[in-house]
């Protein structure tokens, strides 16, 4: 039942004529369920614990940041006319963009029939919606009277006798990423369902019995259930996947609908939905380098895993890198006056220090990964990561701050600074995003232990199949 | 989901037999086991894998699931309501009349199909995955709490590593002692029957009590809101955001201590013009024959053409031109009236005489207003309007302001002049100083400057004048070609009252007749 590779766990190179596992070492069923069930039913390492508390004590700061901009108002904040989309906007444009990798993971290769996902992608999705909730907390409170937020939908009301209007790219956004974050709530959530019954059979103690009882519907791993299920999830990926694409293609229309020069263009849903992909899996990077270190599954989260996602910021990199340019193409090829000062101005304005910081971790950075060395070792590519995930939250930073600005009013121009409640909520978002995260680790099954088996089956069947066919030589 | 003790081997009285079931290693021989098991004609055999197991479908005969359909039919409904919502929200149609919201969008149409995709798209997607989701679910009926197979301790590892071939005990081919030996002969491992679990069927009661908690606490807001919405309450509401619900604006006639006259309400700048009163000159704005007022008295006129052409005045200047005027009111009066700029005696109508010797002010004595038709009936509503609530519509000081005033501030109350009196002739009180007057008020009343216009303040001195000649006036005072119009009105008036009169004895009469 194992599957010897030559060189122990660098499964990155292939035979001829043979694909590397994507499940390694002395591996067999049972201890792809001891792997995992081990994160949950062990107490908890003191990383997790000290990770754990920071998260919760940043959470809090953004809890109460939130509660004193509520008491205050929106003045707290840096944002001043005209630049009325300050810090919370690049935020919210940020972590939706962070929130697409996943579920790109779970439903486009899933659909590419891409098998190196199954072992990444329950973390993706995770990451997916924690993201999301961060993103969805920035447009409430932008809204300034948060408790009014509910007047987005569309619901019958007498006393305000008005609906929303459905021409707009902010209500479109509304939708967007409201049905977004259902959707992959469910996708999760289906996914886990036979996870969390390994996870209730394992269960000694009658509440966690009791309770992830409850969590998985009664599943018993029936054959008709399981064909039922597997239909249900291609459904789903299928649906999802064009999804994917129009939560970051309508977000980039809440600028590009506008006529604001810098935003007024055409090349933003795809510039942002290639960004967005770029940004998400260098999160999903960020997160999987230490988590199959500290939880040990490192034969589950191989360093081929690891690779693939290199492989994809890398063209994802360079797509937006080729974005930037066209831009600056356009911007003269357009001789619009004030798209021209635009992107000058980006470059080379007051605000010059973001766009360059911008190009340097999105642009430069990724390049790296055209060496095999860099695509392959674990801490330089936790670095460049980190390089993106800044690069992009700064790429947000130019687009909203550069145009709003300097606008078509020179008289209106103003320069952006932030107030410490925007430097604390940016901070506090990553403490809510890691707090989820880390109680996640600790109560779900991170990796989807059902696919990672079917994975291995298959594997062995043809490895089995291989060494008959070996034999009749 | 309650632990339960390991069942005997072999069957109890009281038991109904759920099944055989029998444990496979590995995956191939599973498959094996299962077409074997189809071929010998059991339809409702069911496998339990730790993961889906490829061609697992084919091999025991199940058939293709409807879930695509339900998912199409949801996707659907949502691209339905969605359209429908957009148009009958955002559109105007006959059909949802009254809750209609058209607002035009830079230019777009209410009904704009391409605006409306990504909502469409959004509510499509969402639905067909809801349908999918829940589809899924209750097309494999669950989520179930109890199930025989789980009774089994060995079952656990139903979703770790091994798996579990069963045959019902409902199929048509089933019989006990038949499906074990089956189930044996195919390399199944642990062959046992899995008996009818009717424990489970009770829902613990530790589970049970905190559901119950739960539903309870939990409905406590919405009851406490229902109960809010239909119950009164005479405390004011309770304000969590007050917004700009306590604005701190001060109503009219309040006082303040902003302002060292205390008035909340502020009297326009000194030196104020309103918007086409800059053509005007002076003599018509003050009343005030300017030249003559130089020649007479220097300091004052400039003061006023200071005043008026919103040049800054030294203070001191502007106290001691205004000093005579203040001599002559009253302290009280003083207190509530604007320092009077155009040199506004204020002198009662009562004392004539004082006024009289005080006041060598050259007054405009003939209104400069082109009199005509129209002027006069300008000057009739504009004094309709502001003057009549107090001066009364025929101008005798009569009116509802005044006899209100008269019933509750007895006391303090000073009546409004009666325009009828002898003293506020044009001869003694010349057209400029009634056109003063107005504009900068006298005792308790206000100046007007504000809100009446100067070409209207003249046109009511006009119609003051109009007013007054009417009052007192005999058929003499009719130009000739009108006399015979008046007369015929006035006989027709006498007719119908002698009519009346006639009407009202015969009534009388008839009446006594009665008795």
């Amino acid at each position: 039942m194992s599957l010897a590779i030559p060189n122990g766990l660098d499964n990155s190179n292939d035979r001829p004529g043979q694909r590397a596992p994507l499940v390694l070492g002395d591996t067999n069923y049972h201890s792809i369920t001891e792997a995992v069930c081990k994160i949950a039913e062990q107490p908890p390492s003191r990383a997790w614990v000290i990770g754990f508390l920071v998260s919760v004590h940043l959470a809090t700061m953004l809890g109460l940041c939130i509660a004193y901009l509520i008491y205050t108002g929106v003045g707290v904040w840096g944002n001043r006319a005209p630049i009325f989309w300050g810090w919370p906007i690049v935020n919210f444009v940020f972590w939706v963009g962070i929130g697409h990798a996943g579920t790109l993971i779970s439903a486009i290769l899933y659909l590419f029939r891409q098998e190196w996902r199954t072992s990444i992608n329950r973390t993706a999705e995770a990451m997916t919606i924690f993201a999301v909730v961060c993103a969805g907390t920035f447009p409430g409170i932008h809204v300034g009277r948060a408790w009014l937020a509910f007047w987005l939908a569309p619901y019958p009301s007498l006393n305000l006798w008005m609906w929303p209007q459905f021409r707009s790219p902010l209500l479109w956004d509304v939708f967007a990423v409201s049905t977004y974050a259902t959707v992959s709530l469910l996708f999760w959530y289906m996914g886990m369902v036979p996870d969390l019954a390994t996870f209730r059979d394992r269960s000694k103690n009658p509440i966690r019995r009791a309770a992830y009882g409850v969590l998985a519907l009664g599943w018993s791993g029936s054959s008709r259930h399981w064909m039922r299920y597997e239909k249900a999830y291609a459904l789903l990926a299928a649906f999802a996947a064009p999804l994917v694409l129009s939560v970051h293609t309508i977000v980039s229309f809440d600028f590009a609908v506008s006529q604001v020069p810098g935003w007024h263009t055409t090349i933003f849903p795809p510039y942002f939905v290639a960004g967005a992909i770029f940004s998400g899996f260098a999160m999903v990077i960020t997160l999987m380098v230490p988590a199959r270190k500290i939880f040990n599954i490192e034969k589950l989260i191989t360093i081929r895993h690891l690779e693939n996602m290199c492989k994809i910021i890398l063209t994802t990199g360079l797509i937006v890198g080729l974005a930037y340019g066209t831009e600056f193409f356009i911007a003269w090829f357009g001789q619009v006056p004030e798209e021209k000062f635009a992107f000058i101005n980006r470059a080379f304005g007051p605000y010059w220090w973001a766009y360059w910081t911008m190009i340097t971790c999105n642009v430069v950075s990724p390049n790296i990964f055209w060496s095999k060395k860099a695509r392959t070792t674990p801490w330089i590519m936790f670095v460049v990561s980190i390089f993106v995930n800044i690069g992009m939250w700064f790429e947000r930073f130019v687009i909203t701050i550069t145009s709003l600005s300097r606008d078509y009013l020179p008289s209106a121009w103003a320069y952006f600074s932030p107030t410490w409640v925007d430097w604390c909520m940016l901070i506090g978002s990553f403490g809510l995003f890691f707090t989820l995260f880390l109680l996640f680790c600790r109560l779900m099954p991170i990796v989807n232990m059902a696919e990672t088996k079917a994975t291995l089956a298959k594997e062995l069947h043809m490895a089995h199949a291989n060494h008959s066919h070996e034999d009749d030589h | 989901m309650t632990e339960s003790q390991p069942k005997p081997k072999t069957v109890a009285d009281d038991k109904k037999v759920h099944g055989v079931v029998a444990e496979f290693t590995d995956v191939d021989s599973l498959l094996a086991a299962c077409r074997r098991v189809r071929d010998a004609g059991y339809t409702k055999a069911d496998a339990f894998t730790p993961f889906p197991v490829h061609g697992i479908d084919t091999a025991l005969g199940i058939k293709p699931t409807i879930l695509p359909w339900i998912s199409l039919a949801a996707g659907l409904t949502g691209t339905t309501i969605a359209l429908l919502m957009q148009i009958s929200l955002n559109g105007q149609t006959e059909l949802f009349e009254g809750i209609q919201y058209p607002y035009i969008i830079s230019g777009k149409p209410f009904i704009s199909l391409p605006a409306f995709i990504p909502v469409t798209f959004e509510l499509t997607i969402l639905l067909a995955s809801f349908g999918t989701f829940f589809g899924m679910w209750a097309l494999n009926g669950l989520p179930r709490f109890s199930n025989p197979m789980f009774t089994s301790p060995r079952f656990d590892r139903a979703t770790d590593d091994t798996f579990f071939l069963f045959l019902d005990a409902k199929d048509s081919r089933f019989d006990e002692a038949g499906a074990k030996a089956l189930l044996g002969e195919l390399g199944g491992e642990f062959v046992e029957p899995v008996l009818e679990d009717d424990s489970s069927k009770v829902i613990p009661k530790g589970l049970l009590i905190t559901l119950a908690t739960v539903i309870c606490l939990s409905s406590i807001p919405a009851l406490a809101v229902l109960r809010m919405r239909v119950t009164k309450s005479g405390s004011p509401r309770f304000h969590i955001f007050p917004d700009m619900d306590f604005s701190p604006s001060k109503d009219a006639q309040q006082t303040t201590s902003l302002f060292a006259d205390g008035r909340a309400m502020r009297p326009d700048v000194p030196g104020t013009v309103r918007r086409g009163e800059m053509d005007w000159d002076l003599n018509f704005k003050t009343g005030i024959d300017m030249d003559e007022l130089a020649s007479i008295d220097a300091p004052r006129a400039a003061q006023l053409v200071a005043l008026q052409s919103d040049v800054a005045v030294d203070e001191e200047d502007e106290v001691a031109a205004e000093e005579p005027a203040v001599e002559e009111q009253t302290a009280d009066e003083a207190a509530t009236e604007e320092p009077a700029p155009a040199g506004e005696t204020g002198e009662a109508s009562e004392n004539t005489s004082v006024a009289a010797t005080a006041d060598d002010t050259p007054w405009l004595t003939e209104n400069p207003l082109e009199l005509s038709e129209e002027a006069l009936a300008r000057g009739q509503q504009q004094f309709n309007i502001y003057c009549s609530v107090c001066h009364g519509m025929n101008g005798r000081g009569n009116g509802l302001v005044n006899r209100r005033a008269q019933e509750i501030l007895a006391t303090t109350w000073t009546p409004p002049s009666n325009m009828h009196d002898p003293t506020l002739y044009s001869d003694v009180y010349p057209d400029g100083k009634l056109f003063s007057t107005i504009t900068n008020g006298v005792r308790k009343m206000p100046g007007y400057a504000s809100q009446i216009k100067a070409k209207d303040r003249w046109a009511i001195v006009a119609y003051v004048r109009a007013l007054q000649t009417s009052q007192d006036a005999t058929l003499e005072d009719v130009p000739g070609s009108q006399r015979s119009k008046i007369e015929k009105e006035q006989a027709d008036v006498q007719a119908k009252l002698k009519a009346a009169a006639e009407a009202e004895a015969a009534k009388a009469a008839e009446a006594a007749d009665a008795e």
